[in-house]
């Protein structure tokens, strides 16, 4: 795929002084690094793109300067003097807004309302309404050819679908007047008409003096739109290109680290070949949910299927419409037999397993002990009234099968370390015996060796012939366990990386919509 | 379009319910419309009404007062103690102020407790009852005292031919009227309608949602006063009887319990529905206590209402 037809675009203006100046921020959360020394200058007339693969920082960078966050290190220039945002608010009245994505509308309340809440226009000491909704209608107008439903002021939010509320959210950020605005994947859930409308009001905003930063995660998009593009790697800046003067292949480079792939790919990779011979044990037909569009997938038994992209890209909706949490269209066939799961109950009995990335909210009933979290589901399995001491030495002989440090079944697993407790979780489904193992970004929060340990784990699983589709947002990750990957992108599976296409290069581009045959330098 | 159209008639269900009430009362007994039968009905309804008010403003902003029958109770014995028979009008003023204070300050210790301590509204407010009762109970062991005749009289006389009461539910609905046109209620509907999204417009989440229990305690003490020219005498278990009719006279009226949705028009609206089938009950020679059964069910109703829709539509889905 070439380059989308850039506009035509004013040769670019000499430099004006910065209105945004971020120099070596740095920000942890915990014992995670979200951003080390970022550097980021956001210029009046100009569009600026934050690029960056996943866990790079650029949403925690988006996150500091519209004061949502505060940083650690580092400084925050505005106007050329030092700020110290304190909040959302402190950042507004200081002109920077970002166009949240759906976050700020209250669903009860009507179009105009929600535009301006926080700064009704007064009159008379009371609101004035009639000047809110003419003052709504003139920002709607905007986009008065390109809504797929009528807006009106007196519409209620509530009663619209996803693209009118991005684009209410788009007026409601313009309503303050910015003279920096944050678009941070605002185009997530737009038609393509809305796009094009969107995009010509970003350079009409720039060529009146607006400020603007773009995230996106759309390859085609940074170029139709932006200037200027600043890359984000491990939570570092690693440069900066003018869009007219780079390709998709030299972004991505940046944003992979181009040479330096090799020394990143874990040697843990596996070369099984008995995968592809062994009998299918899943096959999806045109299956689909919310947030996945239709995609059809076999994988074999004992194979191990990587699930990866851009992270919220419908890997998770995938999962747990797998694992009967959401409703699905399409077949589903497991081992020969053509199943439909209404609820995860019906999944788990057929064998199913899903492993939740946030174990603390759906993995884990933290307060309570780990041989109760460890036999949660399996309780029935052990009559009335339960024979507690056959249970107690299944328990044990999990604990000691996956190596979990623990002092005694009767402690609460809110005590263990995130490796720890990541191994109850898996653990109990584990104990089940499970054909098909759904990973959800299992290793989030968990320290190098209980990763190695984990990753050890998973080949043993896969030796033993159970199946398992495993999403993580951590790329290495997938390129050093998987044999397969998926790349999903806005609910597409973009493509399917195996052999000479697995590496950084072709999953980031993937990821990004890029489309460009990238290979390794 | 037809959800649309149905939220912004709100209090359309609320009023039918209302004039089906009225044809029962009215076939029941005749002489309802009489001006003295129809006082009589305001002056019971008025006190309700204006707690009502109150309980509408909390429930929208996301919160719910489970103290309100306490605090009444507690004013009307501050008043009674500070007003006598022989009272003039500095004790009159007096009185009234100290009384609008005292329910000002309970509902800003609610309010304290609850946005910014970020406890469970029902659990805190069912606290803070007990306290206010014993607060009462101490100022007023036992029943009594009473008032001057002048102020019972006026609250019983209807100047032009129409009733003191009447006034007061005109002046009530003003007062709502001039209310949903500050920043303040827009804050608190959004407040109700999603926390979240109200904080990332900037709304001061925990300030609003506190100022909804002070203004909740100053309609109580406005309540506890009308009640007090009602009875003329203090009594310091008078608004034990009155939280739970309060909240269900709010549900009736068309706000949501979840909050974000509704107004006090509505819950004007659900106490006079209450009160008229509570005189029904009293016709139809029905056990008083089937009043109780009755509001228990509306607020059941009200709470299973959202779930018992959703499974319908899942079923269908």
């Amino acid at each position: 795929m070439a380059n989308p037809s850039t506009p035509p675009r004013s040769p670019a203006a000499p430099l004006r002084e910065p209105v945004v100046s971020v120099r070596g921020v740095a920000k942890r959360y915990g014992a995670v690094r979200a951003l080390e020394s970022a550097d980021l200058d956001i210029r009046a007339g100009e569009v600026v793109a934050l690029l960056g693969a996943n866990g790079s920082g650029k949403s925690t960078l988006g996150r500091i300067i519209t004061g949502i966050t505060k940083p650690d290190a580092g400084n925050l220039t505005i106007d050329g003097q030092s700020a110290h945002l304190t909040s959302p608010a402190h950042a507004r009245r200081l002109g920077i807004t970002a166009i949240y994505q759906e976050l700020s509308l209250v669903p009860d309340m009507s179009v105009a309302e929600n535009v301006w809440l926080g700064h009704e226009p007064m009159r008379l000491g009371g609101i004035d309404r009639r000047a809110m909704r003419e003052n709504t209608a003139e920002l709607l107008a905007n986009f008065a050819d390109v809504f797929s439903v009528p807006v009106t002021p007196d519409t209620v939010v509530d009663d619209l679908p996803p693209s009118e509320r991005q684009l209410v959210e788009v007026v409601k950020a313009l309503a303050w007047r910015p003279r920096v605005l944050v678009l941070d994947e605002a185009t997530a859930s737009l038609d393509s008409r809305q796009v094009d409308r969107l995009f010509e009001l970003v350079r009409n905003w720039r060529d009146q003096g607006m400020a603007l930063a773009f995230v996106s995660h759309r390859m085609e998009e940074i170029f139709r739109v932006a200037d200027r593009a600043a890359v984000l790697r491990n939570g570092a800046s690693v440069g900066e290109k003018l869009i007219s003067e780079t390709t998709e292949r030299e972004l991505v480079d940046l944003m992979t680290g181009g040479g330096e792939l090799a020394a990143m790919v874990l040697q843990e990779r596996h070369e099984d070949t008995a995968a592809a011979t062994a009998p299918v044990l899943l096959e999806l037909e045109a299956f689909s949910c919310a947030g996945v569009e239709p995609l059809n997938l076999t994988v074999h038994k004992g194979e191990l299927v990587g699930l990866g992209g851009l992270q919220g890209q419908g890997q998770r909706q995938l999962l747990l419409a797998l694992f009967g949490a959401a409703t699905h269209k399409g077949s589903v066939t497991l081992d020969g037999h053509a199943v439909l799961f209404r609820n995860p109950r019906q999944a788990q009995r057929a064998g199913v397993a899903y492993v939740p990335g946030d174990r603390n909210r759906e993995g884990l009933l933290p307060i309570r002990p780990i041989l109760e979290n460890l036999q949660l589901p399996g309780w029935r399995d052990y009559g009335t009234p339960l024979r507690l001491r056959q249970a107690r030495t299944d328990a044990n002989a999990a604990v000691q099968d996956l190596a979990i440090k623990i002092d005694s079944l009767d402690e609460p697993v809110a005590n263990l370390s995130g490796g720890n407790a990541q191994k109850v979780v898996i653990g109990k489904w584990l104990m089940r015996e499970p054909r098909l193992l759904l990973l959800d970004d299992p290793t989030k929060g968990v320290d190098v060796n209980a990763k190695a340990e984990f990753y050890r784990l998973l080949h043993r699983l896969q030796e033993q012939g159970t199946t398992i589709l495993f999403h993580s947002s951590d790329d290495s990750e997938l390129l050093g366990l998987c044999q397969r990957v998926l790349v999903m992108q806005d609910g597409h599976v973009r493509a399917e990386l195996t052999g000479d296409t697995l590496d950084k290069q072709h999953l980031v581009a993937a990821s990004m919509g890029a489309g460009v045959a990238v290979s390794a330098p | 379009m037809t959800r649309a159209f149905l939220r912004n008639k709100t209090y359309l269900v609320p009023l039918l319910l209302l004039l089906v009430a009225i044809g029962l009362n009215y076939y029941l007994q005749p002489n309802f419309f009489q001006p003295r039968v129809l006082n009589g009905n305001l002056r019971v309804m008025l006190p309700l009404m204006v707690l009502a008010a109150g309980q509408a403003i909390v429930i929208i902003a996301g919160g719910i007062d489970l103290s309100v029958g306490a605090m009444v109770s507690l004013v009307n014995v501050t008043l009674v103690t500070l007003i006598t028979r022989e009272s003039g009008p500095p004790e009159m003023l007096l009185g009234a102020g100290v009384a609008l204070l005292l329910g000002a300050a309970a509902g800003a210790l609610n309010g304290v407790c609850v946005a910014f301590l970020r406890l469970q509204p029902i659990v805190t407010t069912y606290a803070t009852s007990f306290l206010f009762s014993g607060v009462a109970l101490i100022i007023l062991p036992r029943p009594g005292g009473s008032l001057p005749r002048a102020l019972t009289t006026f609250y019983r006389s209807a100047p032009l031919g129409i009733p003191a009461t009447a006034f007061g539910i005109v002046v009530l609905l003003l007062l709502w009227v001039l209310l949903r046109r500050t920043r303040f209620m827009q804050n608190l509907y959004a407040i109700g309608g999603s926390a979240a999204a109200a904080r990332a417009s900037g709304v001061r989440v925990a300030l609003n949602s506190f100022f909804s229990y002070v203004a909740m305690g100053v309609f109580a003490a406005l309540a506890a006063m009308m009640l007090t020219l009602s009875t003329g005498s203090g009594n310091s278990r008078l608004g034990d009887a009155m939280t739970l009719p309060s909240i269900v006279a709010v549900v009736l009226g068309g706000t949501r319990l979840a909050g974000g949705r509704g107004g006090v028009v509505g819950a004007v609206i659900g106490v006079a529905i209450l009160t008229i089938i509570r005189n029904l009950i009293t016709f139809a020679n029905v056990p008083t206590w089937y009043q109780t059964l009755f509001d228990a069910v509306i607020i059941l109703l009200a709470l299973a209402g959202p779930g018992i829709v959703r499974l319908i539509r899942e079923r269908k889905a």
